[in-house]
């Protein structure tokens, strides 16, 4: 398959149709059909184990690796059935990149190293100065070139927690996605990294469809400009922030957002 | 008992008031035993080197760096001992072993992890944890009945043809017991061990790197790749151990390595290792005045050498995991 097949041009970065997942027996997903514009902050809130990281991982076939789950439905990235028979899960995944809870630069490798691995992998520079730009312009755009530009080659393990989680926005950016999944991305730093990484998230939309798994009503409504509200598996409520955060529909999504189911 | 006691107050400090009376009793009883395996094993380099004394008044140095070997009965001053092609035959095919080894434990690791089904893992390791368990004799009689005449027939033979001009492949072959076969087999004998410690580094590596080397479009050889990267320290790790197995593997090597005492790089020729020269020459050495104390001095050298290696790779491991902040 070729990268060209995914049309850029979609309304939609990402559309589910009937999007059932199970984990064995366990139905974790339940009959999600979504649709995310492209460009936005499209947030998936819910509590801890609603089924939103399953929801997340099927839309870069990262549940490929789970041998235990079966995807059953439609997952449309720009367009392409990501599930069809000719499909190569690894283009997949350079077209829709990936932020995980955990911070987690490769740490047996440079802070550059961990930036130029994705460009590496797929051989999108032809010279040592393509590559040199690339990982440039990934630090930038994550806003951690100007606190790494003079030590590229030390371990990326000497970087503190925010720097780390920014360290892997880079990466995830250096194959230039077109759409960012972020798991949690700031489940684990402090405040003031916290901010940092939403205020990435804001600049970043420009460039690319962001879809934000939280489980924090809070963080959803300062960066998104979609919420998905998810509850045991199924999608209770979609719409725009501010029709969520001010007049909920459904009586669970208040329940939630007032603290009153979690 | 009471002098113990004291013993054990001057040592344990006010570590000791934590005990009350039976339990002091109870910590001379229980304790008496690893001391008196830890003196044993402080005895034992001492051992070593006070019997290896006479060889070194004898003949010096040249113990180590000659490779003359003159046994003769009745004459003690025209007996010389000269360890060098044992000693070298010893890291030689020990090298080899590491590298058969190396090969043999990181692709029946990967394999087991990451390319087999499940169910067939389990059976897998038990058939390798079984293979550490079987006697090393067994090796022996096996690596001399098939291992090699198939070496001599499929590899010495034509690669001698081939490669007679090289350092590896100049001695003609004419049977299988050589350096080589002594190398593979030890090779052989220390995967099991490796591929256990390696399989462990590489199944604990966190799902979120694996996950996170898969979101870039990486296929399974690429994340086999860094994956490997990332446990470079076990790896090592795992190596040293073997290298350590593999130098000081006795009976099994005796039977294949051609107990011929050559100072040899090639992989065709007999040789010898110092633990197969202990193994062989041990019963007839008290005919001789100085052979047996040669013998000590051959293994003082073993454990010289088994200090070295243990201790170079704890330092470059320790580097390794300084920098990578990642302990396995």
């Amino acid at each position: 398959m070729e990268l060209a097949e995914f049309d850029e041009n979609t309304p939609y970065a990402i559309e589910t149709v009937n999007l059932n997942i199970y984990y064995g027996n366990k139905h974790v997903v339940k009959n999600v059909s979504l649709r995310i514009p492209r460009n936005t902050v499209f947030a998936i809130m819910g509590p801890s184990g609603s089924g939103k990281s399953t929801l997340l991982r099927s839309f870069n076939r990262l549940l490929d690796f789970y041998p235990e789950a079966r995807v059953e439905g439609v997952v449309r990235v720009l367009g392409v059935n990501i599930y069809d028979e000719h499909v190569d899960p690894t283009i997949v995944r350079r077209i829709v990149g990936m932020v995980f809870q955990i911070p987690n630069p490769f740490p047996h490798l440079s802070i550059y190293d961990n930036v130029a691995i994705g460009p590496k992998l797929h051989g999108m520079c032809k010279s040592k100065q393509e590559l040199d730009e690339l990982v440039k312009w990934a630090l930038e755009k994550a806003g951690l070139w100007d606190e790494v530009k003079d030590r590229l080659h030390e371990p990326a393990t000497k970087l503190s927690g925010g720097q780390k989680q920014r360290l892997s926005i880079a990466r995830a950016l250096a194959l230039k996605p077109k759409i960012l999944l972020m798991d949690e991305p700031t489940a684990n730093l402090d405040p003031v990294s916290t901010t940092r990484i939403e205020e990435l998230i804001v600049e970043l939309k420009k460039d690319v469809t962001i879809v934000l798994v939280t489980h924090s009503p809070r963080q959803a409504a300062r960066v998104a400009d979609y919420v998905a509200f998810m509850y045991m598996g199924e999608i209770v409520e979609v719409g725009t922030a501010n029709e969520i955060f001010t007049a909920p529909k459904n009586p669970l999504t208040e329940k939630y957002l007032t603290g009153v189911v979690g | 008992m009471v002098l113990v006691k004291r013993l054990l107050v001057v040592l344990l400090g006010s570590y000791a008031r934590r005990f009350n009376r039976d339990d002091k009793r109870f910590l001379v009883v229980v304790g008496a035993f690893p001391m008196i395996l830890l003196s044993l094993l402080v005895s034992m380099p001492v051992i070593i080197v006070v019997k290896s004394t006479p060889i070194f008044e004898h003949e010096g140095i040249a113990v180590f760096i000659s490779s003359v070997w003159r046994a003769v009965e009745g004459s003690a001053e025209e007996e010389f001992y000269g360890l060098l092609p044992a000693i070298w035959g010893s890291i030689y095919t020990a090298t080899i072993a590491v590298v058969v080894g190396g090969i043999l434990s990181i692709c029946f690791a990967v394999f087991v992890e990451d390319m087999v089904p499940h169910r067939f893992r389990d059976i897998l390791s038990t058939l390798m944890d079984v293979m550490a368990a079987l006697p090393t004799i067994v090796y022996g009689l096996w690596a001399a009945a098939f291992l090699a005449p198939l070496l001599l027939d499929y590899i010495y033979k034509p690669l001698h043809q081939l490669l007679a001009w090289t350092p590896f492949f100049s001695f003609p072959p004419k049977t299988g017991y050589t350096l080589g076969t002594a190398g593979v087999l030890l090779g052989i004998m220390i995967t099991p061990y490796a591929a256990a410690m390696i399989r462990e580094a590489y199944s604990s590596i966190p799902l979120s790197y694996v996950e996170a080397i898969y979101s870039l479009g990486a296929t399974k050889l690429e994340a086999i790749r860094l994956k490997l990267g990332m446990i470079k320290p076990a790896i090592l790790a795992a190596l040293v151990l073997g290298f350590g197995r593999a130098v000081g593997e006795t009976v099994a090597v005796a039977l294949v390595v051609g107990n011929s005492l050559t100072l040899t790089l090639s992989l065709t020729s007999p040789g010898i290792t110092v633990a197969s020269l202990i193994a062989n020459m041990f019963a007839s050495a008290p005919y001789y005045k100085y052979m047996e104390s040669a013998l000590f001095a051959g293994g003082l050298a073993l454990f010289m050498i088994g200090l070295a290696v243990n201790s170079i790779g704890l330092l470059v491991i320790k580097k390794w995991e300084e920098r990578i902040g990642l302990h396995m």
